[in-house]
């Protein structure tokens, strides 16, 4: 209750000042220390911050240090039912054989590291939080000041202004202070003598032991500034020592080098897994499943995967099966020179029921096939070719002829030397084998390429 | 949604609940449940070891610049008095070590961290959405597959009136099947392929990291202890033996019996 009267009559003159009406007594040096006092109050709050944070990254640090190991030990050790993975990849031996110590000693290091941060906690956080309960008090000091100085400055003016009226006219005195002027003014100066002693003792208080505090706090950092090193260094320490003790012990080299030359080393081991992986269909993203489906078509039939295409033989017989799961079948086809992919899903039914009718294509092909080439392209199915005009008889025919076959499907290119088309396309046939299955030469706009023969309808225009 | 995949969504939902209840025979693939179960494993433990490598590398930056921010604390702390005393001295030299070595490791192990470690793991956890997108096509693709084969199997069973009906059936079925077939296949024959790349893929990782953690610490190591010559001669042992400590009380205590903190 006294605290709040006491604002509350500070609160005019702390307007004033503020406007320019009443001066205000200025102590330059104690402004000075009440200016470093602040700095090192703020440092306090830092100091105490910023070694959490530290201790907080170096928590983190361990942790995740021992989170990547423990992973990635698991992925270089065989996932369920895996087996043997030096036996595959023998020159990744050397990573798979360390994988144990190396978790081993990250975890190792995990616990190592925990009395050294609850030192840290308790010898650096510790006292640093107790200099800023010191801190505290003394700025409460410093404000209790602020206060006598207040009620200091506000005394001064009144008496002065007071003074200033008793000089000037002493006529006036007697209108403006009829409850005798004198007595008031006495009071305002006992008033302000209080105020006076009040400010400066807590002034000349802090004046003196400010200095002294300043000194304290330099004797109170170096021990702590010391300690903390060494704490520091020895997290350093036990990093690096369980480093080179793991590395001597699994004779890997860790020896200082330059980052740029670690990553350099790291490119030269890099194997082409990567370019492997990418090659993977899984990781490709799939566009549509039906052009997944054809490519699949034309890729195990013409060349699937990573095996030379001319080592693939499709068997022959397909014909008789369904067609439709592509398999990679190894029965041979001698004399072929390479195997065709076998025609969309033609056969499909047929192995399934003996009364099915010709499929029709699947949805996905173009519509425009729908129709009478589909039935021609069933039939030649079935039926053999004619065979083709390989040898023509000289004499009937003067000029070869010139042969055209329409394209059934689209076909891209699999390798060199095919011939890519789109449906519908018409294809100058330069030389054809007896067997749709085979792969034939065509010509279209001035290309000339093999292609497999079932994807064409056979129907020849002939020109 | 386009409305093609609304229809197939509503058809698919309908078929699992079909299946729920056993009206719909559920194809169980063996080989398919290995090989995806295995590469659960491995995609959860990548995306562990993402996150893991991601914060190791943050909490080393972050230990080498909190260093940074309690050196310039210190400095202040001297500061406010005297400026040439043993501790200042050793205070800026160490000022001077830690921003050495926090530059020094940002600017050398900022673009090494990211070669070996984070991008080969960024690009494998890259590849999982994908392989997910696989995987959930080919579960798709096998409801309709299912879904087929079981009116297929009933129009066989119960020949109906009109004679296209089967051989409609059949048709979708083989289409279904082979749609699904070809994902399966590729599936199976994949996944093992990926999970085994894994290992040759990551092994250049491991030794680019012992050696990172090593420079680290080395390069933390070695900087660091040159500030030692600055301290007096005893300081080393003083801290061994928690001579240090007894001090910082005692100054607290001496700070507390000044009259400006109440005390007299």
């Amino acid at each position: 209750m006294k605290g709040i009267g006491k604002a509350l009559s500070r609160t005019p003159f702390a307007v004033t000042t503020k406007i320019g009406m009443a001066k205000r007594s200025a102590d330059t040096e104690f402004d000075e220390y009440a200016r470093h006092f602040g700095n090192l109050e703020s440092a306090a709050d830092k100091l105490i911050k910023d070694t959490k944070a530290f201790c907080d990254a170096v928590t983190a640090l361990f942790t995740s240090g021992d989170g990547y190991a423990t992973h990635y030990s698991v992925i270089m050790t065989p996932i369920a039912g895996e087996y043997d993975l030096i036996g595959k990849h023998p020159d990744s031996g050397h990573t798979i054989r360390s994988q144990d110590h190396y978790a081993q000693a990250m975890k190792e290091l995990k616990e190592l590291i925990g009395p050294e941060l609850e030192l840290i906690e308790s010898r650096i956080m510790g006292p640093a939080k107790e200099i800023q309960v010191v801190m505290k008090t003394i700025r409460k000091t410093i404000t209790k000041r602020e206060h006598k100085l207040t009620d200091y400055d506000r005394y001064n003016n009144s008496l002065t202004k007071l003074r200033d009226k008793k000089d000037k006219s002493l006529s006036d005195e007697k209108n403006l202070f009829k409850a005798s002027p004198a007595i008031l003014c006495l009071e305002l100066e006992q008033d302000f003598e209080v105020a006076t002693n009040e400010y400066d003792y807590i002034n000349t208080a802090l004046k003196q032991d400010l200095p002294r505090f300043m000194m304290l706090a330099t004797q109170f950092i170096d021990p702590l500034f010391s300690s903390f090193f060494y704490m520091q260094l020895n997290v350093y320490y036990l990093l690096l020592e369980k480093m080179n003790s793991f590395a001597d012990e699994n004779k890997w080299d860790v020896a200082n080098t330059s980052g740029a030359q670690i990553a350099g080393e790291y490119e030269e081991k890099r194997t082409d897994a990567w370019q492997r992986i990418e090659d993977l269909g899984v990781v490709k993203r799939i566009v549509s499943v039906s052009r997944l489906v054809q490519a699949s078509r034309a890729q195990n039939g013409g060349a699937p995967g990573s095996l030379g295409r001319s080592n693939t033989t499709a068997s022959s017989s397909s014909s008789l099966k369904p067609a439709a799961p592509p398999s990679r079948s190894t029965s041979s086809a001698s004399g072929y020179k390479k195997a065709p992919p076998p025609p969309p899903s033609l056969g499909g039914s047929r192995g399934l029921s003996p009364r099915a009718e010709p499929a029709p294509p699947p949805p996905y092909t173009a519509s425009s096939s729908v129709g009478s080439t589909t039935l021609a392209a069933a039939a030649a199915k079935r039926a053999p070719p004619p065979p083709p005009p390989l040898k023509p008889k000289p004499g009937l025919k003067p000029k070869p002829q010139i042969q055209y076959v329409v394209a059934l499907y689209d076909f891209a290119a699999q390798a060199d030397g095919d011939l890519s088309f789109n449906t519908g396309d018409r294809i100058e046939l330069i030389q054809k084998s007896e067997s749709a299955e085979d792969w034939w030469t065509g010509r279209l706009n001035g290309v000339q390429g093999v292609f497999p023969g079932k994807f064409l309808y056979k129907n020849s225009f002939q020109s | 949604m386009s409305w093609a995949g609304f229809k197939k969504s509503v058809n698919r939902a309908g078929t699992t609940l079909l299946q729920k209840t056993g009206q719909i025979e559920r194809t169980v693939d063996r080989e398919f449940a290995d090989e995806e179960a295995k590469y659960r494993i491995f995609e959860k433990e990548c995306q562990a070891l993402q996150k893991d490598s991601k914060a190791y590398w943050d909490a080393m930056r972050a230990m080498s610049a909190a260093q940074g921010r309690i050196a310039e604390t210190l400095e202040t702390f001297y500061g406010a008095a005297d400026q040439s005393s043993e501790g200042a001295m050793a205070g800026h030299a160490y000022k001077r070590s830690v921003d050495d070595l926090d530059s020094s490791f940002n600017r050398e192990m900022d673009g090494p961290f990211r070669t070996t470690i984070s991008e080969p793991l960024g690009k494998m956890c890259a590849y999982f959405p994908i392989v997910n997108e696989h995987v959930a096509k080919r579960n798709k693709k096998l409801l309709d597959y299912d879904s087929a084969r079981s009116r297929m199997k009933k129009l066989i069973d119960k020949p109906s009136e009109d004679p296209t009906k089967l051989p409609k059936a059949q048709q979708e079925h083989d289409e279904c099947k082979e749609m699904f077939d070809m994902l399966n296949n590729q599936l199976i024959e994949e996944l093992p392929q990926l999970l085994d790349l894994r290992v040759p893929y990551f092994d250049p990782s491991f030794e680019a990291m012992i050696r990172m953690q090593a420079k680290f610490a080395e390069e933390g190591y070695e900087k660091l202890s040159g500030v030692q010559r600055y301290f007096a001669d005893n300081v080393r042992d003083d801290y061994a033996a928690g001579q240090l400590d007894a001090q910082v009380e005692n100054v607290l205590q001496e700070m507390r019996e000044l009259s400006i903190c109440g005390g007299n």
